[in-house]
């Protein structure tokens, strides 16, 4: 069977050698059913075992193994090879993050704003397990069920320009979570999460790129999320002027 | 991490050509910045009124008749359209429409929000200017 080559270009920067990035380029071999993961660890094994980059589920669930690929935020697991025949494919860490070595970013950021929204149901008061669990009819598990698919790859941080310009920013992963939260019929922790995403820099920093919802692989609609969200707000905003004693 | 040796991370800064990393983000910035025409003419016309509030209608009449200021409304026109028409997208796919079991295509709600622009601005020019 005939293999072909791919021209892989990679970017290293190795923080206790290098003081500035630079591009590698690595042959790799692959037949049809290879995808960009496939080559990384090929180099790992087979040419060069320096390199490092982050991976785990190799079948686009857990969302560790994103990178620009040719400038696009993308899963590595989910790109073929052959969709690139024929030109070089530049790998470059998932923009705007700090990077820690070559395509490994620094997620503390993203993690830290996962917490901030309390991504957990919040009830005023927990009932025993014994009482039964929450029930939810179809129709409000679909209010919700689209952003709840999300698998933390953050390609959709390094999709947004805003991110890049300001890292307080909530951003559109974070945002959709909290969106899922507040839109869950069990769920009873609006009046906590609302102050968290209607802050400076929570969801009024969006300017509507809407990148963050092309580059999902998951088919989340982030911007969906955000804009939501604003009117959410707006509308209770308007709802508290009006009915200053109690209108939610 | 413990006690090991954190090495600096590698901070990138977003390039000031960012924008022209792909289409979407060249639209977005089209988008935005003919948001400033309608700005300029907004400020145009504010300053036409301001001639009729303190001379005579014919100072506003004759602003309004300068060839540059009728190509720039002309411009401004079509960029103040492209800007509608952008957000009139947007609006339908942030806020579609539920109808039975399906959901409105943002494309619905650009054509029905062309038609009402349409409408609505043949109502104000025969209130202000037909009858």
């Amino acid at each position: 069977m005939s293999q072909d080559v791919a021209t892989i270009r990679v970017t290293r920067y190795r923080p206790e050698k290098d003081s500035k990035p630079f591009f590698q380029e690595y042959k790799v071999p692959y037949r049809h059913d290879m995808v960009v993961l496939d080559a990384l660890n090929y180099i790992k094994a087979e040419i060069d075992g320096s390199l490092t980059y982050r991976w785990s589920c190799r079948m686009g669930v857990c969302g560790s193994c994103g990178a620009n690929i040719d400038g696009e935020p993308k899963l590595t697991c989910a790109s073929f090879l052959h969709d690139f025949k024929g030109r070089t494919i530049t790998i470059e860490p998932m923009t705007h993050f700090p990077v820690i070595k070559d395509l490994v970013v620094d997620m503390e950021d993203f993690m830290e704003k996962l917490v901030k929204i309390k991504p957990w149901i919040i009830r005023d008061k927990e009932t025993p397990p014994e009482q039964g669990e929450y029930k939810q009819s179809a129709q409000e598990l679909e209010r919700y069920s689209q952003f709840s698919s999300c698998i933390n790859c953050m390609l959709c941080y390094a999709a947004c320009p805003i991110y890049g310009l300001n890292e307080k920013f909530l951003g559109p992963a974070a945002t959709a979570l909290a969106y899922r939260y507040i839109e869950d019929s069990r769920d009873q922790g609006k009046d906590v999460r609302f102050p968290i995403v209607h802050e400076m820099e929570g969801v009024w920093e969006c300017t509507l790129v809407g990148e963050c919802s092309v580059v999902c692989p998951k088919g989340v609609d982030p911007m969906l999320a955000i804009q939501k969200t604003k009117i959410l707000g707006a509308t209770n905003a308007l709802k508290s002027l009006l009915m200053p004693r109690g209108g939610h | 991490m413990g006690d090991a040796k954190r090495y600096p991370e590698l901070r990138r800064r977003l390039s000031y050509r960012w924008w022209t990393a792909n289409r979407h983000y060249t639209m977005y910035m089209v988008r935005e910045w003919t948001s400033l025409f309608v700005a300029l003419y907004s400020l145009m016309f504010i300053y036409g009124l301001s001639l009729w509030a303190t001379g005579s209608r014919a100072d506003f009449l004759n602003f309004l008749k300068n060839p540059a200021i009728i190509g720039f409304s002309l411009i401004a026109f079509v960029f103040t359209m492209y800007h509608a028409a952008t957000w009139f997208y947007l609006l339908g796919a942030v806020v579609p429409v539920k109808i039975g079991r399906s959901r409105t295509k943002p494309w619905q709600a650009l054509v029905l929000n062309i038609i009402l622009l349409i409408i609505i601005s043949f109502l104000a020019i025969w209130l202000v200017v037909l009858r």
